[in-house]
């Protein structure tokens, strides 16, 4: 394992039936960076992370968390990890003091620290008043506090979050997502998954993006905004609602988003000259006329979607 | 080092499911009215002494209280969603079922302790308290490893497990010369008395109250580590198979 990789995965596959989940991943994780998998609903995000950590087996393929085949050494490569998974609960009938404790106990950790530990990261995730309450009376985001509190009650040094803001408002995922870069801040290496590619954008040093169980892309979200600089995104407003089917009918060798009076165009930057003569034609054949016109750099989430969707 | 945090963690386990299961709906009912029920209506209601009948109802709540946990946890923890949270943690499933298994044995050899304690206060005295203890312990793990081979059925409903194996365990008392001696049963269902380790309990505890026995203590105790390691193998096993599933 070179040195400096935390987390190693080598040409994981992973069938469920005829469904073929995971098919030959592979990726390492540096020491201290936050990793990012990302990809659509059923991409084997979840399925990886599970074989990852050793508790899917896998049909082939190996992973080493700080050089411990997770899968001989089960018990020795988690205890360097804490972990939350996508759909997951604390004992629900068990205060949450007593999860913490619980959860201390499985990681051995002596009674002194364990208080102390516990304490300070109730404090940090903002629920210590909420420590004698039962984990079932917790609100969504005060559980998900909890969980991430009981992943790390081991001092882990690797983190795996799987979708750790999927179904949070707003404040809430933000408040988790700065608990992320403080803990990064420590030295801690985290590894996530996410839906939500802005939050990628902005967390992940680096990111792989799979589909159907595939890894198609891999790199920094800036290499990525660099790999698809040659692609501008352009901003209309008009000044009323425009029929979809008509305007996708004029620029139909263009990726088009339309929304209300809202349309979206990507095209390459090359093409620009040519999208702007269409707008003005569309413009006056349709009597429009327009409120707001943006061009930029495509966002990760354009990037994202047209990796998924095979298109650059 | 390794050894010990192994049984640590078993312990801890064992703990958490004491604290969590052992005030259930389904742990009350099954594990401590069924016998009390069964026992009643078989043996009270036929006009035996409390005294005469003692033995019975040790057997009877020894083997319902000891299974009456180990099939519902794996489905519930499932349902809960804290399965997966709780083995990506630095735990082996191994772990978590002998926990489980743990909890569940000293539920049932809590319970026979009770009855045992009751009798002695009544001035029912074991002849042989040593085998008893002994034969308790080592029958209550091997009702709990019974128990935890019908969790492994890849369901999420705690009820489903608890239908399956009362479905088993009603059965069993009936073939295991609790109320019918073994040499009377029909001779198609003296196999199963055989591989029933309710059969040896209740041999062996007749022996303790000094009433005639078919074997000698220690072919009983035998015979039930025997049947412990079995279900044991076969419960690990088939509940790490079906574990995929409940994820
Ligand atoms: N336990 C299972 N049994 C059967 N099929 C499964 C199981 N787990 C996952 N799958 C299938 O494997 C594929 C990948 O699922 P997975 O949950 O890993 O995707 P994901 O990327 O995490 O999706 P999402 O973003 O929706 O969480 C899906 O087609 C899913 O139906
Ligand atoms: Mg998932």
């Amino acid at each position: 394992m070179p040195l400096g990789n935390v987390v190693e995965v080598h040409d994981l596959v992973k069938f469920f039936g005829d469904v073929r989940a995971v098919d030959g991943v592979s990726f390492s994780v540096r020491r201290g960076e936050i990793y990012g998998l990302l990809g659509p609903n059923g991409a084997g995000k979840t399925t990886t992370i599970r074989m990852t950590i050793g508790i899917v087996t896998p049909d082939r393929g190996e992973a080493y968390i700080m050089g411990y085949n997770v899968h001989k050494e089960p018990v020795k490569a988690r205890s360097f990890i804490g972990v939350v998974p996508e759909i997951s609960n604390p004992y629900v009938d068990l205060t949450v003091w007593e999860n913490l404790m619980l959860v201390g106990e499985i990681y051995c950790v002596p009674k002194r620290i364990r208080v102390k530990r516990a304490k300070n990261l109730l404090k940090m995730l903002k629920i210590y008043e909420a420590r004698n309450r039962k984990a079932k009376v917790l609100s969504k985001g005060m559980r998900r506090r909890l969980l991430l509190a009981m992943a790390l009650m081991g001092d882990p040094d690797i983190l795996f979050l799987d979708e750790p803001t999927s179904g949070l408002d707003v404040i809430s995922a933000r408040m988790i997502r700065s608990h992320l870069l403080e803990l990064k801040e420590q030295g801690k290496t985290i590894i996530l998954t996410t839906h939500n590619i802005d939050e990628a954008g902005m967390l992940c040093d680096r990111v792989a993006i799979m589909n159907r169980g595939k890894v198609i892309a891999r790199g920094t979200p800036e290499e990525f905004k660099i790999r698809f600089g040659e692609y501008a995104r352009i901003l209309l407003c008009f000044d009323r609602e425009i029929d979809a089917k008509l305007i996708r009918k004029h620029f139909d060798s263009y990726e088009v988003i339309v929304q209300g009076r809202r349309l979206a165009i990507i095209c390459r930057s090359k093409d620009l000259r040519d999208v702007l003569e269409q707008i003005v034609q569309v413009t006056n054949e349709y009597s429009l006329s327009i409120e707001e016109l943006r061009a930029s750099g495509l966002n990760f989430e354009d990037i994202f979607v047209r990796l998924v969707e095979g298109l650059g | 080092m390794r050894r010990l945090q192994f049984l640590y963690r078993i312990w801890v386990l064992c703990l958490k499911d004491m604290k969590l299961y052992y005030f259930k709906g389904p742990t009350i009912v099954m594990g401590i009215l069924m016998p009390l029920f069964v026992w009643l209506a078989f043996v009270a209601g036929r006009g035996f002494s409390f005294t005469e009948s003692l033995p019975a109802l040790i057997t009877l709540a020894s083997f319902f209280a000891s299974s009456s946990i180990t099939p519902i946890v794996m489905p519930w923890e499932a349902r809960q969603k804290s399965l997966e949270m709780l083995l990506s943690k630095p735990v082996t499933i191994y772990i978590v079922l002998l926990g489980t298994a743990l909890a569940s044995s000293i539920f049932g050899i809590f319970i026979s302790s009770v009855l045992v304690t009751i009798g002695l206060l009544l001035n029912v005295i074991p002849r042989d308290l040593i085998s008893l203890a002994l034969g308790i312990a080592v029958s209550s793990l091997c009702y709990s490893f019974m128990g935890l081979v019908f969790s492994a059925i890849p369901s999420d409903v705690p009820a489903d497990a608890v239908m399956l194996s009362s479905a088993v365990r009603l059965p069993l008392i009936f073939v295991s010369g609790i109320f019918i001696p073994v040499h009377s049963l029909p001779h198609y269902v003296k196999p199963l008395a055989f591989i029933s380790p309710l059969t040896y309990f209740s041999d062996l505890i007749k022996n303790a109250y000094g009433y005639s026995s078919l074997l000698s203590p220690s072919i009983d105790v035998i015979a039930l580590l025997l049947l412990t390691i079995i279900f044991a193998a076969l419960a690990l096993a088939a509940n790490k198979r079906t574990l995929t599933r409940r994820l």
